[in-house]
This record gives structure tokens, C-alpha cells and sequence, in this order.
């Protein structure tokens, strides 16, 4: 059973679809950008932060999480 | 066991309530959620969410029918979504996406995306609330996704444009920043860009056009789980990127101080000695900037709140403690002018800062070069100033720049004509005021500075 105590706007609810397209446009670009840039020796990684795939051995490694 | 009254911030979820039981903060789950915890706890989802510190840990301490009480660990200081810095906010608003993430790969999903239910815990963005987390419905779209935007996306977009500081001003949205204000107050330009215009102002365009739908006419919408993914990871990749526009100025702070190297070494071995002959373990430090004096005090802390009103010192102090590794620090924005008040329903939902260092009780206060400020700046007479020390410290180190120091020099000639309303302001008046409320204990000149440092005890301790 799933039950809810907020509002979560039916609005919102309609607006993912729409979301949704737009992040698989930015996410297709943005692979391809990073490819390019890996082609090119340009990536570099983001020191502070994880990427936001972790894998469950990561997850069992306390210092793998955002320090 | 019979039923425990609710923790009055605790009323919103129908899955259980917190309640105080002897002290401790224990979290009452009703049978309404049972199912979702029995399946976390199996699906040992509960035990990944622990080792990686995202989630506070609890026990269960009793379980039956009618009712599951699970004991969290202890967070000794709570700080609030409008006491933290960017990057403790960005923090906060990466790990809900990642545990949003997780829950769709083991087929759950969050149920809300409040800050609230976030805080810092020894250095580190924690979720608290244990029941947040519901079976995901297939091809359901995120429900918690307008509160993620209005309590998290919105606010850091809106640091980005207006400065730090506006992450302060969110003590007036308890419930997030309503997507339609949000939408009004970015600048037009980023209706050009199409994350931003989709995720906000798109959003707020839907909220509008379908409010009115008081009957339910409209058919229900879908999302198929790889493409709230794609979501929840452009989100994530936003967020992670946004920096703010503004230069900060706590860069140069301690180099724009005016005492020499001599005397800031001298005032810092003082602090040691005082803290080490009392044995402290806990403290806070009023006005602390980035932490300097804290990290320099050389006996083992358990924990030391740090607050200060500029944001940007507080985010590089974040920034510090996450370089170190530091667990014991907690770093938080405070105008002790206008500390944090009680808000929410009864106005008991989330604590005053004054409710919450009274539970604390540290075993002392710093107030390093904060004195003329309350005095000068925010014309605090003495006597209220001791009197708000003496409200939740033990023993108090403050320190006291005579009328000589330039900084109150400064202060002073910013008064023009009103100068000698200040005349009061002197270490005589200071000590008369003080010693009402606590005994000095120590006094000591620092050399080469035109700056004392007291040692005092609250009367009442």
C-alpha cells in the first residue's frame, strides 16, 4: 500500500514527462561532449563529490561517500 | 507499552512518530508502515544505508503488533537547512538524490525530499528520517520531486543568482520555496537554459495550470524508472557542478586582522591552556569565522559547534573540515544578533537556536573579537550581551578590544555624532556588567595588542 501526506502536485506529476525528455537530451549530449573531451585528454574529475553511481561495495566502504 | 506522546515536530507521517522517552529520542512506527520497514530491514537495505553513513543508525528496541520502536543514534546538535552553508546545502541535496537513486535500484523510492529531513553529523550530510522510504510503484512518476525542487534545486539556483545569504532567508519556507516564487525570482536568462526552464519554471507553468483541478479530472501521468533516473542523475550532475557567483571575503580575513603574528599566537595559547586546565570536551565558538581558533586547540575535542553569520566563512570552514577529515566540527551561519527562533506549528516543529544550545550544554563558549560587534554594531548593552552568554554557558572565554583597537576605532567613528552615546564602552563598564551574571576566573592581556582576554564562570553554574 502506498499512501501519501503531501500534496505532491498533480502539476509536478505531469511536468516529469517533460523533465524527463529534456535530462535524456542533456545526458545523450553530454556523453557525447565527455567522450570528445576524453578523446582529447580534457575530462577531469570532481574532487569533493561522488558520482552519483555507486556500487554496493562502494556503499559498504564508508569513505567512498562524500568523504 | 503504552503509547508515547509525539515529538511536537513530529506529526506530519502517519508511518510512526519520534517521541522522548526518559531523554532519549526514540521513533515509533505504526503498523501502517510495517510492511516498508520489515522490507528494508530484510532487503538488509537499512544495513547498506548505515555503512555508508547516509542514513542515521538505529536499533530496534521493542516490536509487536500495534507498534515497532526503533532507538537512532544520538545527534547531539541538529542544524537546519537555513543555518548551512552552499556547500553543507549542496551536500545535503546530493545525498537525497543518491539515496533517491538507491531506493530505484532496489525498487523503493523516497516518499518526500524535505531538507528537513537532512542534517550534519560528524562532517557529513545525514539523513534522519528513517521513514521516508515507500515501495516504488512501477512507471510511478517521483512524487517528492516538486518538494526535492522547491526545498533544494530552487534554493542552491537562488544562492547562485542572489548570493549565499538568500539560503538564510528559507526559515520563512518550512515547507520549501513555492515553485511559482522561485520561477519569478531567477533571472529571465534562465529560461534559456533547458534544465533550469524544465525542472523550474516549466514546473511552476504546470503547478499553475493544474491547480484548479479540485475533482481529479485529469488522468493519471506515467514515468517509466529509466527515465526518472535520467532525472534524478541530471539533477545530481547540475547540483554537483553549481557554484556561487559572489567572491567571498573570508579569504583574507586573518590578514586583514589587526594584531600582529606575535599576538594572535599568544591569544591562541592562552585559549589551549584555559581549555586544557578545564578539561573541556565540548564547546561552541560564537562568531568563529573558519574555525582557526577551534583547529588550533590542541586537547581532544568530542564535539565544537563553530557559527558565524557570513555564510562564505562558514562554507570554507566546511570546506577545511571535509579536506581534514574532521568528525568533531560542526560548522553552522548564525547572526547571534538574530539567532535562529522556534518555527513551524505551535511554532515547536523546528527548535530556536537558544532551545537547542541550552540541550547541547557545552562545557564552554568562545566569543573571540565578537564583543565590540554586539556592542558597536548591534548597540547591545553589556549587561544583555552577559546575560545571553550566561543563558547556556558553563564558562565563557571572551574576548575584550579596548577603545584603542582600531577595529573599534572604526566601529566607533561609523557612530559620528553619536560617538559619545558609546562613551560606556570601555573594559571598566564591561567587567561591571559581566561580573552579574559570571565570575572571572582569569584575565590576561594579550602583548603587543590592544586586546584582554577573560576566563569567566557563570554564577549560576
Amino acid at each position: 500500500m502506498q499512501f501519501l501526506y503531501f500534496d505532491p502536485g498533480l502539476g509536478a506529476m505531469i511536468a516529469q514527462a517533460v523533465v524527463a525528455a529534456v535530462a535524456g537530451v542533456l545526458m545523450f549530449s553530454k556523453n557525447i561532449v565527455y567522450k570528445i573531451k576524453v578523446l582529447l585528454g580534457l575530462a577531469k574529475k570532481n574532487d569533493i563529490y561522488d558520482d552519483i553511481d555507486i556500487s554496493d561495495s562502494d556503499l559498504e566502504n564508508e569513505s567512498k561517500s562524500d568523504k | 507499552m503504552i503509547n508515547k506522546k509525539n515529538h511536537s515536530a513530529s506529526f506530519r507521517d502517519p508511518s510512526g512518530y519520534i517521541f522522548i522517552d526518559q531523554g532519549v529520542v526514540k521513533r515509533r512506527i505504526n503498523p501502517i508502515y510495517f510492511d516498508q520497514y520489515k522490507a528494508l530491514k530484510e532487503k538488509e537495505l537499512f544495513k547498506k544505508l548505515f555503512s555508508a553513513s547516509w542514513l542515521v543508525k538505529h536499533k530496534e528496541v521493542f516490536s509487536d503488533d500495534s507498534q515497532i520502536i526503533i532507538e537512532p543514534e544520538h545527534i547531539p546538535f541538529v542544524t537546519y537547512p537555513y543555518e548551512w552553508s552552499f556547500g553543507q546545502f549542496k551536500e545535503a541535496a546530493l545525498l537525497t538524490l543518491k539515496i533517491q537513486k538507491f531506493c530505484l535500484d532496489n525498487d523503493m523510492s523516497l516518499k518526500d525530499a524535505s531538507a528537513f529531513n537532512v542534517t550534519f553529523f560528524k562532517g557529513k550530510a545525514i539523513f534522519i528520517d528513517t521513514l521516508s522510504f515507500d515501495f516504488y510503484q512501477d512507471n510511478e512518476p517521483w512524487r517528492a520531486f516538486k518538494q526535492f525542487v522547491s526545498h533544494f534545486l530552487g534554493p542552491l539556483l537562488l544562492a547562485r543568482y542572489h548570493g549565499a545569504s538568500v539560503l538564510n532567508s528559507l526559515i520563512n519556507y518550512i515547507d520549501g520555496v513555492p515553485v511559482k516564487i522561485l520561477s519569478s525570482m531567477l533571472p529571465s536568462k534562465t529560461k534559456l537554459n533547458p534544465f533550469v526552464y524544465s525542472n523550474v519554471h516549466l514546473l511552476a507553468k504546470y503547478e499553475d495550470e493544474y491547480k484548479a483541478d479540485y475533482k481529479g479530472k485529469t488522468k493519471k501521468s506515467t514515468l517509466s524508472k529509466k527515465a526518472q533516473l535520467n532525472i534524478i542523475k541530471t539533477l545530481y550532475d547540475f547540483i554537483k557542478k553549481i557554484e556561487l557567483k559572489e567572491q567571498s571575503e573570508w579569504g583574507d580575513y586573518y590578514n586583514k586582522i589587526n594584531y600582529s603574528k606575535s599576538a594572535f599566537e599568544q591569544k591562541s595559547k592562552i585559549i589551549n591552556q584555559w581549555i586544557r586546565d578545564l578539561k573541556i570536551k565540548t564547546l561552541i565558538d560564537i562568531g568563529g569565522n573558519d574555525g582557526t581558533f577551534v583547529r588550533r586547540i590542541d586537547t581532544d575535542l568530542e564535539q565544537a559547534l563553530i557559527c558565524d553569520i557570513d555564510n562564505n566563512a562558514v562554507g570554507h570552514n566546511y570546506k577545511i573540515l571535509k579536506d581534514n577529515g574532521e568528525t568533531y566540527i560542526t560548522p553552522f551561519v548564525l547572526d547571534m544578533l538574530n539567532p535562529s527562533p522556534a518555527i513551524g506549528f505551535n511554532n515547536k516543529e523546528r527548535d530556536s537556536f537558544l532551545e537547542r544550545i541550552k540541550g547541547f550544554k557545552p562545557d564552554i563558549t568562545l566569543a573571540l573579537a565578537v564583543i565590540h560587534h554586539m556592542t558597536l554594531s548591534g548597540n547591545i548593552p553589556f549587561v544583555m550581551s552577559a546575560e545571553f552568554f550566561a543563558s547556556f554557558s558553563n564558562c565563557l572565554i571572551i574576548e575584550f578590544p579596548k577603545r584603542k583597537d582600531s577595529w573599534v576605532e572604526r566601529l566607533l567613528n561609523a557612530k559620528r555624532e553619536f560617538k559619545e552615546h558609546f562613551n560606556f564602552y570601555n573594559i571598566e563598564s564591561f567587567e561591571e556588567a559581566y561580573i552579574e551574571s559570571f565570575d572571572i576566573v582569569e584575565k590576561q592581556e594579550i602583548k603587543d595588542s590592544e586586546r584582554v582576554m577573560y576566563l569567566l564562570k557563570n554564577k549560576n553554574a
